[in-house]
């Protein structure tokens, strides 16, 4: 029986290759993915360790406030003197590590994307974690080393001049070497290196540091003087500092990485998921067809004397091989991939560090169960019709197993589904959960859905296929006729091959319709709160502004108010972690429109040190009204009680974040001296485009990095990074639609090898190639339409749902019909390209083998 | 297309000559395993008759017929169909001389089981994209007794009903040749007589070219000409007398 499989595999090779493509997929992006993070894991471990050679321990600050940017404050640099008397220090030294932007000598920025930039101090060579591997290390204030890729990247050498950009203005330097951060490439990050004091005036961290590194005498083990060093501050620190040996500090490093890629690997896998989801329909389908074409085969075996339990054997067996198959071509274009996605990855600037492909056994092994897993599971009911064929159906024409009067049960399965789905979407919603059981739950949901109408679709097959083949019926009459009468014929074959291609479009149409909904909401704030004209934010709107350039904005003519604003992330006393922003209360009001629940614009104008603005949000969670006060741990540390004087309405789009303060409050206490963005108000009379040349001229030398946008700059700039976020899950989700294209050709293909005899006739009767190959693509085509309106409406109703919640946030739910039509064409399109293969076969037909077929 | 196909033959022979095969082989395989399925036949089919072949399993009856109606090709000899050398077409113009001057009636019907019966009957003038004559329809239909059950599916008539739609469907264009393969060879003796009245019926009244394969001496006494063959080659061509003869006949060819 076990030779009988493999040579029906080998016999109908090529549609056991086209069935293995449908798990090839998603099985590549798994071993992909993983390769992909061990990879760059591995090369961050081998980072953080060499960097770390020569120090035995080190001393940052703990980490009060998780930021959203990961940086840590800084601390006092009078901490130095307390280490360097401990017993068993032979040299201790502070360095400073931040970030900055590196510009060249025309003020233009180098790097690019998201990938972060650095200003460095230069350490005792005994600590210096920068190796130098071309010119010399900087002498002088006016000298900086770069790191080899970064200088690369932005095309400079040894010689050159280059700008650097801390908290305050541009400083011009001249690059005098090229450095090393442990012998590997950092990925995208640059590094600019300077002398200490210079690093310190730079970044704002006067008398501070990021980081104390000790060498210890030998003799003495890193966790002695661990031991020591802790000892000596205990007194001084009040524990808001960390110590830990250098081993422990590369660790920790290394899995702040490895967490914050984390988010990378569970979405990466995500996708895989719904890739693999999507060829599980594919593998049904081919098996269901195939059982349901060798029907007279398995009689046959019946009157020889197989027993049922050999039946589902040879089937089970036959996805086996094919899942093993599928999963040994699927980590091999894993590799593939795993380049191509640092490549993808790169192109949106977070590059990731360069090494040789780490493959780690665990890999293989999830890639292999994953791969032989779908495929069996996918096979398993047609596997167990096939036992159901009777020994008679070898003699007879036609034996059609499977039952009829099962219309009832699949309904009532597939109402529980919806029921269970919809209900599990909706818990989500209205408790309000968040985070990855929030998703985790919204995902099931959404699957128990779907399958729901792929087990009822048979059913809306007929009516759907009819009209969508109308039109078709229209323009191609007969070949249109015969197409639209051939997708209704085997309705759940349609279904399933059709519902296939639905998950990805309503993915897609999600995706498209919720981010244009977020444009559109991002635009109506813009237009209805912003009353400043100009913004004045980073590069690429990610890094924060010097404070001295708002205050120098504003005295430009023309330009009445300048209000900068800065955020932090702070813990609320009963509210958790919570985003806070800073407003200068004098000129607010003048650019900003704020709704109030409680209290009005006054508040916020008149809004002083030790108050605080609160969110509606907030004020419920915390249980907390005006007049109340209000404990707020900031990153530096400290925890002031600030009085709360006015609660804002929600329907900015939670603009200012959950908490407003005044920008004094925000440096004293909280430590933030960069604004994020600042809005300017112009005088009236005055020419918005003249007064923003001015703008940008007089800033543009003191400080380059700060872009002055216009409305429709901003609002464009904004959409910029919402697109391009969806272009990135635009591409992963093309794996998922290219699996359900393979489900339609081989599905066609099957369809035509039964009607091998029908198609023989027509062309007997005088049917053209041309006409065979129209009625294929026609068929194709109503199957991609209908899996596209499918796939359109349910992505409606999903967008929907989820902006439900959303809307007292301000978000308004917007739908781009022209996208969603484009969306609709572009799959009918892929239809005929799906059909180009089995059209071929069809009009190869040999009209007299297919007449005398039996 | 239509002057391709439309040569000055008429002049040849004086009864007209709507097929004919000269010097036909078709040789299946090489070497060792070389099968001569057809050994040379000369043949002509007149206009308006009614000829069978016949012959034992592997005699070449259906590779004569697969030959003469362009569904296979002669590995030597020339087809000629209404004055066309049908040897040399390509698939594109084989296709439009089916369309113009075949019908083919199948042991298995071959019916579409998507379409109506009437649908079925119209497959070819609607697969040619040409206006069907409603009075010719009408008549046709009428004429093998289907006028009530146009409406129906396949699998809503019995076999012989099935059998006549593909009569029908055959005659709908009025083809210069109308070829059947074992008409009869799926159907019982009362749908039989009925289908081969009806295709006896279509040469008496309408001038009707047929070319039928059948191995049943009953079916094979319909027509106006009995061929024969054995080995490949042609052993007898006369006018068929009884039933009982021609399985005398078949006895000295077995």
């Amino acid at each position: 029986m076990l030779s009988l499989t493999f040579k029906n595999l080998w016999a109908r090779k090529w549609r056991s290759l086209m069935t293995a493509l449908a798990v090839v997929f998603g099985i590549a992006l798994v071993a992909g993915t993983y390769m992909l993070t061990d990879t760059t894991n591995g090369a961050f471990d081998d980072i953080f360790t060499k960097s770390n050679e020569g120090v035995d321990v080190t001393i940052t600050s703990k980490v009060k406030v998780e930021q959203q940017d990961g940086a840590t404050p800084a601390f006092s640099n009078r901490y130095l003197q307390t280490v360097k008397g401990v017993d068993g220090v032979k040299i201790a030294a502070g360095s400073i590590f931040s970030q900055g932007a590196i510009l060249d000598s025309e003020g233009d920025s180098t790097g690019g994307g998201f990938a972060p930039q650095f200003i460095a101090s230069k350490l005792p060579e005994e600590l210096e974690s920068l190796d130098l591997v071309g010119g010399a290390e900087p002498e002088t204030a006016k000298e900086v080393s770069l790191d080899e890729a970064a200088a690369e990247r932005a095309d400079l050498k040894i010689g050159d001049r280059l700008q650097l950009v801390g908290t305050g203005r541009a400083t011009p330097f001249r690059v005098v070497g090229l450095t090393q951060l442990g012998g590997a490439s950092f990925g995208g990050t640059s590094i600019a290196q300077v002398l200490l004091p210079v690093a310190q005036e730079l970044t704002g961290k006067q008398d501070e540091f990021d980081q104390i590194s000790v060498q210890a005498e030998s003799g003495v083990s890193p966790e002695e003087l661990k031991t020591k060093v802790i000892e000596a501050l205990a007194s001084a620190a009040r524990g808001d500092l960390r110590v830990e040996t250098g081993a422990e500090n590369a660790q920790r490093n290394s899995d702040d990485i490895r967490d914050s890629l984390s988010f990378l690997n569970i979405a990466l896998l995500a996708f895989a998921g719904i890739s693999l989801f999507v060829g599980s329909f594919v593998i049904f389908n081919v098996f269901s067809i195939t059982v349901a074409q060798r029907t007279r085969e398995f009689g046959m075996l019946r009157t020889l004397g197989a027993n049922r339990r050999q039946i589902l054997a040879t089937v089970l067996i036959e996805g086996f091989l094919i899942g093993l198959f599928a999963s040994i071509i699927g980590i091999l274009v894993g590799l593939g991939l795993a380049k191509g996605l640092s490549a993808i990855l790169s192109a949106v600037g977070a590059d990731l560090p360069s090494k040789a492909l780490v493959i780690a056994p665990r890999t293989i092994v999830v890639s292999l169960v994953i791969g032989i897993g779908v495929t069996l599971v996918s096979s398993l009911i047609p596997a167990l019709r096939s036992t159901r064929v009777p020994p008679i159906a070898a003699l007879s024409e036609n034996v059609v197993i499977g039952g009829k009067n099962r219309i009832w049960l699949r309904s009532v399965i597939a109402a529980v589904l919806t029921v269970a789905g919809l209900g599990l979407i909706a818990s989500v919603l209205i408790s309000g959960t968040e985070g990855g059981d929030a998703a985790l739950q919204m995902g099931g949901g959404a699957i128990a859905v779907v399958v729901a109408i792929s087990i009822f679709s048979p059913q809306l097959v007929r009516p759907m296929a009819s009209a969508i083949g109308a039109p078709l019926q229209k323009i191609g009459g007969l070949t249109g006729r015969l197409a639209r009468e051939n997708s209704q014929r085997n309705p759940s074959r349609t279904a399933v091959t059709a519902a296939a291609l639905m998950i990805g479009l309503a993915l897609i149409s999600f995706v498209t319709i919720f981010a244009s909904g977020i444009n559109s909401s991002v635009t109506k704030v813009i237009d209805q709160d912003l009353k400043g004209e100009l913004t004045l934010q980073g590069p690429g709107g990610f890094t924060p502004i010097p404070i001295k350039a708002v205050t120098e904005a504003g005295k430009i003519e023309g330009v009445q108010d300048a209000s900068g604003i800065s955020f932090s992330q702070v813990k609320v006393d009963g509210g958790g972690s919570k985003s806070m922003s800073s407003v200068q209360p004098d000129t607010i009001s003048q650019v900003l429109n704020l709704e109030f629940e409680q209290g009005s614009t006054d508040d916020l104008s008149g809004l002083e040190d030790g108050q605080v603005i609160i969110s509606e949000g907030l004020a419920s969670q915390a249980g907390v009204g005006v007049g109340d006060n209000l404990g707020v741990l900031g990153q530096t540390g400290r925890k002031p009680e600030l009085t709360v004087t006015a609660i804002m309405a929600s329907g900015n789009l939670d603009l200012l974040g959950d908490l407003v303060i005044t920008q004094n409050e925000m440096i004293r206490s909280f430590g933030v001296d960069t604004a994020f963005f600042a809005l300017l108000k112009t005088e009236s009379g005055e020419d918005v485009d003249t007064v923003q040349k001015r703008v940008e001229d007089d800033l543009d030398k003191s400080f380059p990095t700060v872009d002055v946008l216009n409305q429709d700059e901003l609002k464009q700039s904004q959409q910029e990074q919402i697109n391009g976020l969806l272009a990135l899950i635009y591409v992963l989700l093309a794996l998922a639609i290219v699996v359900s294209l393979v489900g339609i050709v081989v599905t066609l293909i099957l369809s035509i090898y039964e009607r091998t005899r029908e198609l023989g006739m027509l062309r007997a009767v005088g049917m053209s190639r041309r006409q065979v190959k129209r009625m294929v693509r026609y068929e194709a085509v109503i199957t991609a339409v209908l899996g596209a309106i499918a796939g359109l409406i349910l992505g409606i109703i999903f967008a929907f749902l989820l902006g439900i919640p959303l809307e007292s946030e301000g978000f308004v739910l917007s739908y781009p019909i022209p996208t969603l039509i484009l969306i609709l064409v572009l799959t009918a399109v892929a239809g005929v390209l799906a059909a180009i293969y089995p059209a071929r076969k069809a009009a190869k037909l040999d009209v007299l083998e297919a007449v005398s077929y039996e | 297309m239509e002057s391709t196909l439309e040569s000055p033959s008429e002049s040849e022979a004086p009864e007209t000559s709507i097929v004919k095969a000269s010097g036909v082989e078709r040789i299946y395989g090489e070497g060792q395993a070389e099968v001569r399925a057809l050994d040379g036949v000369d043949v002509t089919f007149e206009k308006g008759r009614y000829t069978s072949i016949m012959g034992p399993s592997g005699s070449g009856k259906s590779t004569l017929m697969h030959i003469l109606a362009g569904l296979d090709k002669p590995t030597a000899g020339t087809i000629e169909v209404d004055g066309t050398d049908i040897t040399r077409l390509d698939d594109g113009e084989l296709t439009q001389l089916r369309r113009d001057k075949l019908g083919f009636v199948f042991q298995f019907f071959n019916l579409l089981p998507v379409l109506t019966a009437e649908e079925n009957i119209l497959l070819p003038l609607s697969i040619a994209r040409r206006k069907p004559d409603q009075a010719w329809v009408d008549e046709v239909i009428e004429r093998v007794g289907l006028t009530d059950r146009r409406s129906h599916r396949p699998s809503e008539l019995s076999g012989g009903q099935q059998q006549r739609v593909a009569v029908a469907r055959a005659l709908v264009t009025k083809p210069a040749v109308l070829f059947a393969d074992e008409p009869t060879g799926n159907l019982d003796s009362k749908s039989s007589e009925d289908v081969l009245q009806l295709l006896r019926g279509s040469v008496d009244e309408y001038g009707q070219t047929v070319i039928m394969v059948t191995h049943e001496p009953d079916a094979a006494a319909h027509g106006d000409r009995l061929i024969a063959l054995r080995d490949g080659k042609l052993v007898h061509d006369a006018p068929p007398v009884s039933a009982d003869a021609v399985i005398e006949l078949l006895k000295t060819l077995a």
